[in-house]
């Protein structure tokens, strides 16, 4: 009936009403097996992260010299998606891009999900979580405080404040929908959302402070965003490691984070939209607009790259060169020229050409570029510890262990069962920012 | 003795709201005896209904407390426990100053939360004896304060300015 429409604002108010909230009722069999298959995989992954507490980080496939492995490439992966939520809500919130209405809470979602799933990564990587505290400033039993000048300790300090201003980014707009289904609901549902709402009544003062609050926090968020990204990159640039210590490592992290974040947000929509049967609310416009957005970010990303190895190349330091060498043409070098493909040549190709632009070369592309942007953590991370500025003691080809991958695959299943619990609590887009059609009878 | 009387009225257009507004504060009506309901914001042109704020204030003080806070406590922790920085300063911003940059961002954004709370009201004790208007879809509803007297003036301008209905109701 509304097919004809290709603006979702110009849909009636309460269609709008009843398509957004109607996937929060109800369990169908393709929503079950969607949590289901995912919570067996975080069992396992639950399971390897038992094995490791109990037998130690002998079960990884970390040996010196490579101490870091799949869990920082995990971390950086999980901390780069985080940025598509809050960073490109508040961008399109700032500029004010009517487009961006059905796209925000999604993408807000995902960063407090990937937050906490990258969050967790330095504790499993500690090998005795439970001494994870340590980290709190406070003075342990011999007085000695934590190293404040130590990234490690900013990263902790940078997550929180992510997280907080996240949390209630996402939190501030989801106020009066959460007013709206206090309304009518299942008893607990009700009560829920009605201590949730805050007791929300929709009054002019109300929507003020609202409107004003998260201009200020897109503008707050924003800056937060970016120094988290910055703040990871330099937890590898403030090494003198070869390839590692690179005044351009901050922005080169950033457009990383947010070209990955893109492309999860793209894969993301894609299967609400399909889910949920949500196609009058995501159209091809979205898709389309966050295609451009993702070309460009692939562009900036090569450029990063190139100016990254180029400047490497001429300098021509011999501890720099091993490195490079291990990257582009030795052990690396498949990984490194099929991260090249994946976040260049097929993102340009598929959504470069206006032809082939559509909904699913969007998501082949991005997948291939979250796959491409793992690969570009891990390339940045193992080869740079295999061949140390000193000789090490002992030398090593690092491979992950099953116990590694299965904590990996975990967490990819976490953020999908997150997702969808959060789905069927929530709207998965801000009803009330459709401004209802003032002539419904025309339609 | 005067008692208080609430009138609620329904619009659809939202310059005959913006009208009403108007013709209600040249009688002598308060700002703050005027309440507006919708489902989504409403945006005036400036002048009609303004509800100046203090939250941007709010968050540049949040973040220098909290932001000025926490580089007290790292100073104060390096000095504590000195360690030997090889001729280096004990305490310097170059190696703290990441620290003091997400303390005062956190401070802004746990400032602007709090004022949100406190400015849009829901955290305030606030009066409960108002009646709360249930806005049908694509209204908007005005609640206006008087007393139970002097009713039948502010009825007539909210009628004249294009309301659908006007309702009396007694506070709770």
């Amino acid at each position: 009936m509304y097919r004809h429409i290709k603006q979702p604002e110009l849909l009636p108010y309460g269609k709008i009403r009843e398509d957004l909230f109607r996937p929060l009722s109800g369990l169908t069999r393709k929503y079950l097996f969607a949590i289901i298959a995912p919570i067996l995989v975080i069992l396992i992954g639950g399971y390897a992260w038992a094995t490791q507490l109990r037998y130690g980080m002998g079960v990884t496939g970390l040996q010196r010299p490579v101490f870091w492995g799949f869990y920082i490439v995990d971390f950086v992966f999980w901390i780069g998606i985080s940025h598509a939520g809050t960073l490109i809500s508040a961008i399109l919130r700032l500029t004010d891009a009517g487009w961006r209405k059905p796209i925000t809470r999604a993408a807000e979602a995902i960063t407090v999900f990937a937050l906490m799933i990258g969050g967790m990564f330095p504790i499993i990587h500690l090998g005795r979580a439970w001494y994870f505290y340590w980290l709190m400033p406070y003075p342990n039993s011999r007085l000695l405080w934590p190293n404040f000048r130590s990234p490690l300790l900013w990263d902790l300090t940078a997550i929180c404040a992510y997280v907080t201003g996240s949390v209630i980014f996402l939190y501030l707009p989801l106020i009066p929908d959460m007013a709206q289904l206090a309304e009518h609901n299942t008893p607990w549902r009700a009560k829920l959302y009605h201590v949730l709402s805050l007791g929300w009544t929709g009054s002019d003062t109300e929507w003020h402070a609202l409107e004003r609050a998260m201009k200020l926090m897109a503008g707050i968020i924003l800056a937060v965003a970016i120094s988290v990204h910055t703040i990871v990159a330099w937890d590898f640039a403030m090494a003198i490691a070869p390839m590692w210590h690179s005044t351009i490592f901050g922005p080169y992290f950033v457009v990383g984070a947010i070209f990955s974040g893109l492309a999860g947000l793209m894969i993301v929509m894609a299967a609400i939209r399909k889910l949920m049967g949500l196609e009058l609310y995501l159209t091809r416009h979205h898709f389309n607009n966050l295609a451009k957005l993702l070309l460009l970010m692939s562009i900036l990303w090569l450029y990063f790259t190139m100016a990254e190895h180029l400047t490497v190349w001429y300098g021509n330091d011999p501890s720099e060169m091993v490195v490079f060498g291990a990257r582009t043409r030795a052990r690396f070098s498949t990984l490194f020229w099929l991260m090249v493909f994946v976040n260049f040549v097929v993102p340009f190709v598929l959504l470069g050409i206006r032809r082939l632009r559509n909904i699913t070369t969007g998501v082949i592309a991005s997948v291939g570029i979250l796959f491409g942007m793992f690969l570009e953590r891990y390339i940045i991370v193992v080869p740079t510890l295999s061949n140390p500025r000193l000789p090490a003691a002992s030398s090593t080809s690092y491979a992950p262990s099953w116990v590694e991958i299965a904590i990996t695959a975990a967490t990819f299943a976490g953020m999908i069962v997150l997702y969808l619990i959060f789905s069927k609590l929530f709207p998965i887009i801000a009803v009330w920012e459709f401004k209802p059609h003032p002539h419904e009878d025309e339609i | 003795m005067a008692s208080t009387m609430y009138l609620l009225s329904e619009f659809r257009d939202k310059e005959a709201v913006a009208g009403a507004i108007h013709s209600l504060r040249a009688s002598g009506v308060g700002d703050s005896d005027i309440d507006l309901f919708s489902e989504e914001p409403v945006e005036f042109k400036r002048g009609v209904l303004d509800r100046p704020s203090q939250m941007s204030l709010a968050a540049v003080l949040g973040a220098i407390v909290l932001g000025g806070a926490a580089t007290a406590f790292v100073r104060f922790a390096q000095y504590n426990y000195a360690v030997n920085t090889g001729g280096m300063p004990t305490f310097s911003f170059w190696g703290t100053g990441v620290i003091t940059y997400e303390m005062t961002m956190l401070g802004a954004v746990l400032a602007t939360f709090v004022f949100f709370l406190w400015e849009s009201g829901l955290i305030r004790k606030r009066d409960k004896t108002a009646p709360v208007p249930v806005v049908p879809p694509e209204c908007i509803c005005l609640r206006v304060r008087c007393v139970s007297g002097d009713v039948v003036k502010p009825t007539a301008i909210l009628q004249e300015s294009g309301a659908i209905s006007v309702e009396k109701k007694a506070p709770l």
